[in-house]
């Protein structure tokens, strides 16, 4: 076949040269559009406080030199690619080397990149500080959630008597320069809140830090960014900044006696169905057997990473199950989300109300768990992991049993 | 008919379509479906190829050339000899020999089948590329050699690297170092005499280093045989020793044999130290002046503190892990664990775990310094 030939068939099936601009344009237009995108709450762009200010302060003009080189890359790339494109000239004159050229091109890049070394190292060293800590939380990743216990002391002025154990959502005081101490129960995890700090490896057997400081009150949502099994995709977590003197109100409430259900009532017959089935893996702080002999868990006998979410205060939490699914409806968790500063404590203390508590998540959880989040939690196959869980198994539990298990959660406030 | 290539394509179609006939009657199971599926793709992939080469007469002659069958490339005749039969027919007596006796040996021997099937393949295909003999030749070359020659020098190191740690696990300790010594001398020696002695030949340097790299390796496997030297039993520490219950001979011997370096010094949960005056305090990695006299400590992890021992004598520091319940229904007795015996002014690393709260144990957890009365620093587990 001639070539001639050729080309005038194949032309006739491709959309004209200039049509092909205007797709190309519109998926290029639609991908710089999806950055800016409203919801969401996870822009590394927004700091929130002075940790991620200082990341920002030197991602930013990192950026846009990055930027303006790779505009003017791209650029020179596409000049001369349509300038010295063969229309059948004669090949241009050869020659080799030109020192000039070359010494300005190593030197300019080298100084670009040490003028970008400098601040980093400043940086790196400034988001490694410790000496002004004024509050510690242990945070522990384990699949598929985050675990934070309250180290007994002065946390930011606020006197923590008796370690508090939380899941998903961190609470610390505004203003106040929060040191996580970061570790793992079992394989490596990371931990992220984007608008208050960058990433922090959580890795068995040794302790990271990670400074967290909110400017203004108000819930900050992050993920785990390493990948860590199944679920890995469903552990997230959230940082809760509230402002000190409701910080002691939260931490009060967390430190609570337990008061036991009214006697006779649903969530009674729930306290013995916890007992029964739940508490083996989970710590309810303060709930006793009807002999007086306190309840205790032993996560440690039958889940791989040895723990399972504290459900003391349960319904104080927004989200259940690495803070995946809400048990606020969409429309309160929507508001709490939305209220930055004053008034968002009074609305986060409140806890998850009976108008806003949305009970499905934690009803198809407490039915079917491994549907709803894959975990390696199937009974009959646990012989890699000598008998233990990766997570929540089914306890094939009757409607009725679920109704009393939620009548008694509902209280834990 | 057939050109070398589909020969080969057409052999191959035939065996992956018995495998997945073999396989998907005697494997069950989703292994069997993907297996099967796996080698069905397989074989319509080489029948495909067969097909590619038979049309194309191996893409070396135009089918419609007049001669083809005589002048192209495929109808050289074969060179050399080759023997990569022979190392293959060893490999498969391998195979069965390790089927009914040492897994080992079985899978050496399927790497030694893959390995001759790989050079036989690319002999026999080069041998035949083109009908210039030493380009043929060349070929075979610049495709093998980058695989074989880093291979077999890996496979020789580690002959040499194991032989040698053999003897060095065997022969007595002190005897090590001289034999290290003295090799190391030797060898330095050798290679003294090989580079001023310009002129000697291949075959004497060759033979020299023959018969040094078989005493090595002979004496590697006489080594490997008669068994690794005994290594002493320290004692070790142990829960007496930490409670202060043991033996003062125990607690001496313990001490005298324990290292007192400190490996790592970072990761620590808290730094605790006994000051001078016999005070016990933490430091909290972060807040650098709050003494603590507890530390709270998550459960079923792994923690690390640093012990600082400032007091003129030398001490150690004792974490008390719990009392609980015997598997018989007894009470149990006190678990703990502990630092060796620290020179003052040195510092020690302790880790532990506590797997349960608090609540569960009779005995409270905690550090403390036998010896120094009165000073503890709690373990809250919540
Ligand atoms: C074998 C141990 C085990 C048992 C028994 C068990 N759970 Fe869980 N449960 C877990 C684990 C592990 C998780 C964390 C799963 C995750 O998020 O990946 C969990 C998560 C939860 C959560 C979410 C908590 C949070 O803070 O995110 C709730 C609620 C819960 N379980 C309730 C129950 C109830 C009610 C029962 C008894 C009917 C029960 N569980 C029995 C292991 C267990
Ligand atoms: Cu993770």
């Amino acid at each position: 076949m001639d070539r001639s030939d050729k080309t005038m068939t194949t032309l006739g099936d491709m959309p004209s040269p200039r049509r092909r601009w205007t797709r190309a344009a519109l998926v290029g237009l639609g991908l710089v559009l999806a950055g800016c995108a409203k919801d969401a709450p996870q822009d590394y762009f927004q700091p929130k406080g002075p940790n991620a200010e200082k990341i920002d302060n030197l991602q930013r003009p990192v950026f846009y030199i990055a930027g303006i080189v790779g505009v003017i890359v791209l650029g020179a790339v596409g000049y001369i690619v349509f300038k010295f494109k063969d229309r059948g000239q004669d090949i241009p004159e050869q020659s080799h080397g030109n020192p000039k050229l070359e010494i300005a091109l190593t030197i300019l890049p080298a100084i670009i990149l040490a003028g970008i070394a400098v601040p980093t190292v400043i940086t790196v060293f400034e988001l490694d500080k410790k000496d002004d800590t004024e509050c510690i939380i242990n945070v522990t990743g384990q699949q598929w959630w985050w675990e934070y216990d309250y180290a007994t002391g002065s946390c930011g002025g606020v006197e923590i008597a008796e370690p508090i154990v939380t899941s998903g959502e961190l609470v610390i005081p505004t203003d106040t320069p929060v040191l996580l101490r970061i570790t793992s129960r079992d394989v490596i995890h990371s931990y992220w809140i984007p608008a208050l700090n960058g990433k922090r490896d959580a890795v068995p057997g040794r302790l990271h830090t990670l400074r967290m400081q909110a400017d203004e009150a108000g819930l900050y949502t992050g993920q785990c960014t390493e990948f860590c099994g199944l679920s890995h995709a469903r552990m997230r977590q959230a940082a809760v900044a509230l402002e000190p003197a409701d910080f002691q109100t939260w931490v009060d409430n967390q430190l609570e006696p337990y008061a036991a259900p009214e006697a006779d009532s649903l969530a009674a017959e729930g306290e013995g169905t916890f007992i029964a089935n739940c508490s083996k893996c989970h710590q309810v702080n303060g709930i006793a057997n009807s002999d007086g002999s306190p309840v205790l868990s032993d996560p440690d006998l039958y889940v791989v990473s040895g723990v399972a979410p504290n459900l003391t205060n349960l319904l104080t939490r927004t989200a259940i199950a690495g803070w995946t699914f809400d048990i606020l409806t969409e429309e309160c968790r929507t508001t709490l989300w939305e209220t930055r500063g004053a008034g968002f404590g009074e609305l986060y203390l409140q806890g998850v109300t009976p108008e806003c508590f949305d009970e499905v998540a934690l009803r198809e959880w407490l039915r079917n768990p491994t549907g709803m989040k894959p975990m390696f939690a199937d009974a009959t196959n646990l012989e890699s992991t000598g008998g233990k869980y990766r997570g929540m198994p089914n306890l094939n539990l009757t409607e009725d049993q679920i109704d009393q298990l939620i009548a008694f959660l509902i209280e834990r406030k | 008919m057939f050109t070398t290539g589909s020969k080969l394509f057409v052999g191959a179609t035939a065996l992956s379509t018995v495998g997945a006939i073999v396989f998907a009657a005697s494997v069950g199971g989703p292994t069997g479906i993907l297996g099967t599926i796996g080698l069905i793709t397989v074989a319509i992939a080489f029948a495909f190829l067969a097909g590619i080469n038979f049309f194309t007469r191996d893409g070396n002659v135009s089918a419609m050339e007049p001669g083809a069958e005589v002048n192209s490339a495929a109808a050289q005749p074969p060179v050399g000899r080759s023997m990569w039969p022979m190392v293959t027919a060893v490999g498969i007596g391998g195979i069965a020999v390790g089927a009914v006796s040492k897994p080992v040996v079985f899978k050496v021997s399927v790497i030694i089948v893959l390995a001759a099937a790989v050079e036989w393949m690319i002999q026999g295909w080069s041998e035949r590329a083109s009908s210039d003999r030493a380009y043929n030749d060349g070929l075979r070359k610049r495709l093998l050699h980058p695989l074989e020659f880093p291979i077999l020098a890996s496979v020789i190191a580690a002959v040499f690297i194991y032989s040698f740690s053999r003897i060095m696990l065997t022969i007595d300790k002190d005897a090590g170092r001289w034999v290290f010594i003295i090799i190391g001398a030797i060898i330095t020696a050798v290679g003294f005499v090989f580079a001023a002695k310009r002129g000697m030949s291949k075959g004497t340097a060759g033979g020299i280093i023959a018969v040094g790299a078989l005493a090595l390796v002979g004496v590697g496997v006489a080594s490997a045989v008669s068994g690794q030297r005994p290594i002493e039993e320290h004692p070790h520490i142990n829960t007496a020793v930490c409670l202060g219950t043991a033996s003062a001979e125990e607690i001496e011997e313990v001490d005298a044999k324990a290292s007192q370096t400190v490996a790592a010094k970072s990761n620590v949960l808290a730094n605790v130290y006994l000051a001078e005056d016999e005070h016990l305090f933490a430091l909290n990695g972060g807040i650098g002046n709050v003494e603590y006299q507890e530390i709270t400590v998550p459960r079923s992890t792994d923690v690390h503190v640093l012990f600082h021992n400032d007091s003129p004598e030398p001490r150690r520091l004792t974490v008390h892990l719990g009392t609980f319940p015997a598997a018989d229904g007894t009470a149990g007795s006190e678990l703990a664990d502990c630092t060796t015996a620290v020179e003052a002014g040195g510092e020690a690393f302790l880790t532990f775990r506590l797997d349960k709260s608090q609540a569960a144990s009779s005995t409270p957890y905690r550090l403390t310094v036998p010896g120094v009365e009165g000073q503890e620093i709690k373990l809250l587990v919540p």
